[in-house]
């Protein structure tokens, strides 16, 4: 029902820690944020979005709040806690060497 | 729990409402109609049941929910099985309700503290004698030298107590009365809850005195009026005011009504000889027992030094006056703990038995769930929780058992265990029963729970349910009855050795015949003289003879079974008080008057028995027992010769008689030297004797006309009234308590075990159906069969015996302190508890061994 890329398993984590570095932010909007920024490539399954969510609020990576939203409804609210932040340095530095590796293993005359 | 998730439910309805909301309108701020944009965004979020199944998958199951989940699946399993919980919960909850029942009473004796302000420095000082050791009551000279030189103590006190007569109203009853010094009450640090402490006029010695009551004693006699302040009280012939009430609960030294100042109404001996007093001590802040021992042992030895002859081979002994008051009661109460503790252990080796057996039969069960994957420990845990549950119900029914069971304890215990009468179900005690329930639980439940979570998945579901369960299951079970025989085994030497001992205890010759006499308890003391109570008695005695159905009356001043004093004598010479030293040989004094060795039964051998005309104004007499005779005179007659002891004067006594030993210190210790000597010469000692009366009928039934008599010549005196054999019986009150109970925990234990062999001998027999068949087919004979399980079961019998005995053996150190004509190494009894739990293995395998003799090989091996 989505045109666009497949998600990594683990990816999603990497970009909700990413995307709440902004401050905090509700689910839908974590969606679209993502896809927005990816020019529409990375397409988030809202059936992968909340458990991801709150497995991380699980985790103890971000927290949640019911708050307003600027259209004056009830939104739950998610932000990054000072464990997350430090996760996400972690994941971000693993994707980073993941993502180098396999550049070298496609593009070896590169080097 | 349940409340936090359903919060959490509905949040996630609402989160996802949210973004539904929030996407239609996205959409519909495209350009796209409302009802479409709605469509749109709700086909885009897909399977909503799924997402939130998923998401809620993120929760992961807590702790608390997972229990939550093992509590009702157990639940829903032990209602599947509702027999055998049912079994289960009562062999268990036997178990931890006699072991509640038993902690009932060791927690208010020995664990509870005492109920007094700062307990733990409270202490006793007593003599320290060379030859018998500590606990000897403590002469005035020696108090007052100890008080005035040690430095360790805030308060101490010296006190003597005794019952006596008491007049508060119409007539005169027994009440329990306490001499006290001066800092008796700062000792314990209470306060008066009424009126005030005895005033420095009424504590100086030979003032006519003061009277302070419990407050009992005031709510009885007084009914709580404040105006008990304004009453006297008469006693030992003066009369009292009531200065004080004290507050609930204090009773010190043991059920005391009335305190009276010390050296006021009761004039004491101020000789270092004379020993009548107890001592209670509080520490200073800080001090040790230790530490007051040491500066004890100083001050008794400069005593020593500066006294010789009253103080020689004496020092002090400073003790916790908790041990001091437990003694032999601690002992008791930690073997009868110790072998109820054993008997939850048979108990939870035969639960663990029963839920081996039971976990054959749910092997395919735990097969299944181990299949669908669920992990090992998961199972354990829900294996466990099962447990638990069973346990905690077990928990339930044993203290419904403790709070019957421990009424029962205390009615049945001797009643001189401090503060029995205290014993109930608290927090403690069901702090016990919740921690025995668990730590039962872990007992029996861990083996049973691993063994069956390591199960083989395909093997089991392969297999028929019946044989679902792979694994040396029966080792297991063998060993677990091993351990229960040897446990019972245990138990049963124990009792059986206590048995002989409470055996002998009734088959001691006692020197006196208990059947048949009536005892009557009467004091004097509270308003005649000891002169005048002396022609009160004679008529008593007079009139109490020509009862019908009196044999024999006398009156003595303590009957068998108990010694008030005792101390030196000397033959053939008259020392003067400042000759008699400690090391002079001792005997038991008692005062009786004639007619008193034929109401008990104790024999005249030589010479007479006292007689009417042994008057005051008559030459003073005596009558020895056999052993003073062989001791002091050594073959000669000791008729004539003149004996001299130190009860109430110095003035030497001609023998006239000698009378048979008798055990005058209760059935366990030996008789001593004794002096016998008549009332009518030594009436300051002669106010509260017992009449004791032999009858030709039960000795009760001539209570009601001896009140009468006495009523009419003695109105003022108070009676009480029992019979020999109760008050021996009341000497054996702790022995029988403990073989009652060491027994009841044995047979208990052994009838647990016992249904263990039955029962690990009945599973051996099912799973081996198809082996005996086969056997059978090929030429086996039921006889062979028999044999073969029998050997199983005697086999396993004999090592359980053999462990317990060497058990036994090991642990009868322990009894020895109790033990009474028989060594902890009795071979009759070691012989009995053999062949007792030899028998009783044997018939608890035949049963099984016979169903196997009978198996039809042809349906056994269509089974298969």
């Amino acid at each position: 029902m989505h045109t666009g890329l497949d998600l990594l398993q683990g990816t999603l984590d990497l970009l909700i820690l990413r995307t709440l570095l902004f401050g905090p932010s509700h689910g839908h909007a974590i969606a679209k944020h993502i896809q927005r920024t990816s020019e529409d490539k990375l397409q988030v399954e809202t059936g992968s979005l909340y458990p991801a969510l709150h497995r991380l609020e699980a985790k103890g990576w971000i927290s949640a709040r019911w708050e307003i939203s600027d259209k004056g409804k009830r939104a739950k609210y998610y932000r990054l806690t000072p464990k997350g932040r430090k996760q996400l340095a972690a994941e971000r530095s693993r994707w980073e060497q993941f993502s180098s590796a396999i550049e070298r293993v496609l593009n070896p005359e590169e080097l | 729990m349940k409340f936090r998730r359903n919060r959490k439910e509905a949040d996630l309805h609402a989160e996802l409402q949210f973004h539904l909301d929030e996407e239609a309108a996205e959409r519909a701020a495209s350009g796209v109609p409302e009802a479409e944009a709605r469509y749109a965004a709700r086909r885009d979020l897909g399977n909503l049941a799924l997402v939130m199944e998923d998401t809620r998958a993120a929760w992961g199951w807590t702790f608390w929910e997972t229990l939550r989940q093992d509590v009702r699946f157990a639940l829903r399993s032990l209602r599947h099985n509702s027999g055998f919980s049912l079994l289960v919960v009562l062999i268990l909850g036997l178990g931890i309700g006699a072991n509640t029942a038993v902690f009932s009473v060791v927690n208010s004796v020995v664990l509870q503290p005492l109920g007094y302000s700062d307990a733990d420095r409270l202490v006793t000082l007593s003599s320290l004698w060379k030859s018998s050791g500590p606990g000897g009551n403590v002469s005035v000279p020696d108090f007052h030298d100890w008080h005035d030189q040690s430095s360790s103590f805030e308060a101490m006190a010296s006190y003597s107590s005794g019952e006596i007569a008491v007049v508060t109203g119409p007539a005169a009853e027994f009440a329990r009365e306490a001499t006290v010094s001066q800092e008796f009450f700062k000792v314990f640090g209470v306060e008066p809850v009424l009126g005030r402490f005895f005033s420095g006029q009424e504590l100086k010695p030979g003032s006519s005195g003061a009277a302070m009551v419990s407050y009992a004693f005031w709510q009885i006699h007084y009914n709580s009026d404040p105006a008990v302040l304004t009453k006297k009280i008469r006693m030992a012939n003066h009369v009292l005011p009531i200065v004080g009430v004290l507050p609930p609960g204090f009773r010190f030294p043991g059920n005391i009504d009335i305190w009276v100042p010390a050296n006021t109404i009761f004039p004491q001996p101020q000789n270092r000889s004379a020993h009548n007093l107890r001592v209670v001590a509080k520490l200073k802040p800080g001090a040790t027992v230790e530490q007051a021992q040491a500066e004890m042992t100083a001050i008794g030895n400069r005593l020593e030094a500066e006294y010789p002859k009253s103080n020689r081979d004496k020092n002090v002994a400073v003790a916790a006056l908790r041990d001091d008051m437990l003694k032999d009661a601690r002992t008791m109460l930690y073997l009868l703990w110790g072998a109820v503790a054993m008997v939850l252990l048979v108990a939870c080796g035969n639960v663990a038995n029963l839920l081996l057996a039971k976990a054959s039969t749910r092997g395919r069960e735990i097969a299944v769930r181990a299949a669908i994957g669920a992990s090992r420990m998961r199972i354990v845990r829900q294996l466990l929780t099962e447990s638990l549950l069973v346990a905690l119900l077990a928990g339930g029914v044993g203290v419904l058992i403790a709070l019957a069971g421990s009424r029962d304890l205390v009615a049945l215990a001797p009643g001189n265990i401090p503060r029995l009468a205290d014993t109930h179900i608290d927090g403690w005690v069901l702090g016990f029963a919740f921690a025995a329930s668990v730590l039962a639980c872990l007992l029996f439940g861990l083996a049973p729970a691993f063994r069956a979570a390591r199960v083989d998945v395909n093997e089991a579901l392969k297999a028929g349910a019946a044989r679902g369960v792979v694994g040396a299951r029966s080792r297991l079970r063998s060993g677990l009855v091993v351990a229960e025989i040897a446990l019972s085994v245990m138990l049963v030497a124990g009792a059986g050795l206590l048995l002989r001992s409470f055996a002998a205890l009734h088959q001691v010759a006692l020197g006196f015949h208990p059947e048949n006499v009536l005892v009557m308890e009467t004091s004097m003391t509270a308003s005649l003289t000891p002169g005048e109570a002396i022609p009160l008695y004679k008529r008593l005695l007079g009139t109490l003879a020509s009862v019908p159905g009196v044999t024999a009356v006398g009156a003595t001043r303590v009957p068998p079974g108990e010694v008030l004093s005792d101390g030196a004598y000397f033959i053939d010479w008259a020392p003067t008080i400042e000759q008699i030293t400690v090391s002079a040989p001792q005997a038991v004094y008692s005062v009786v008057s004639p007619g008193a060795f034929a109401a008990l039964g104790i024999p005249l051998k030589r010479g007479r028995d006292f007689q009417p005309s042994d008057t005051p104004d008559a030459p003073f007499v005596a009558v020895i027992n056999e052993k003073l005779a062989a001791r002091a005179f050594a073959g000669r007659d000791p008729i004539g010769h003149t004996i001299v002891a130190g009860l109430d004067s110095l003035k030497p006594m001609t023998i006239v008689g000698v009378v048979g030993d008798i055990r005058q210190r209760g059935p366990v210790l030996d008789s001593d030297a004794e002096i016998y000597m008549p009332y009518e010469q030594h009436p300051i000692v002669s106010t509260q004797l017992r009449i004791v009366a032999r009858t030709i009928l039960a000795p009760e039934q001539l209570a009601k006309t001896v009140r009468h008599v006495a009523r009419e010549i003695a109105p003022e005196t108070p009676l009480k009234f029992t019979t020999m054999q109760a008050r021996m019986s009341e000497n054996l009150a702790a022995p029988r308590f403990r073989t009652l109970l060491l027994t009841i925990f044995g047979v208990l234990a052994v009838t647990l075990a016992m249904a263990g062999i039955y029962a690990v001998m009945s599973f051996l027999v099912n799973q081996r159906t198809g082996e005996i068949g086969l056997r059978m087919a090929l030429g086996a004979r039921s006889g062979d069969v028999l044999r073969m399980v029998l050997a199983r079961g005697i086999w396993l019998a004999a090592a359980g015996l053999a462990l317990g005995l060497i058990g036994s053996l090991a642990a009868a150190r322990l009894l020895s302190t109790m033990l009474f004509g028989v060594t902890a190494t009795d071979p009759t009894t070691y012989a009995a508890v053999i062949v007792l739990v030899g028998v009783i293995a044997l018939a608890a395998s035949y049963l099984p061994a016979r169903r196997a003799a009978h198996i039809d090989p042809l349906a056994a091996l269509r089974q298969e």
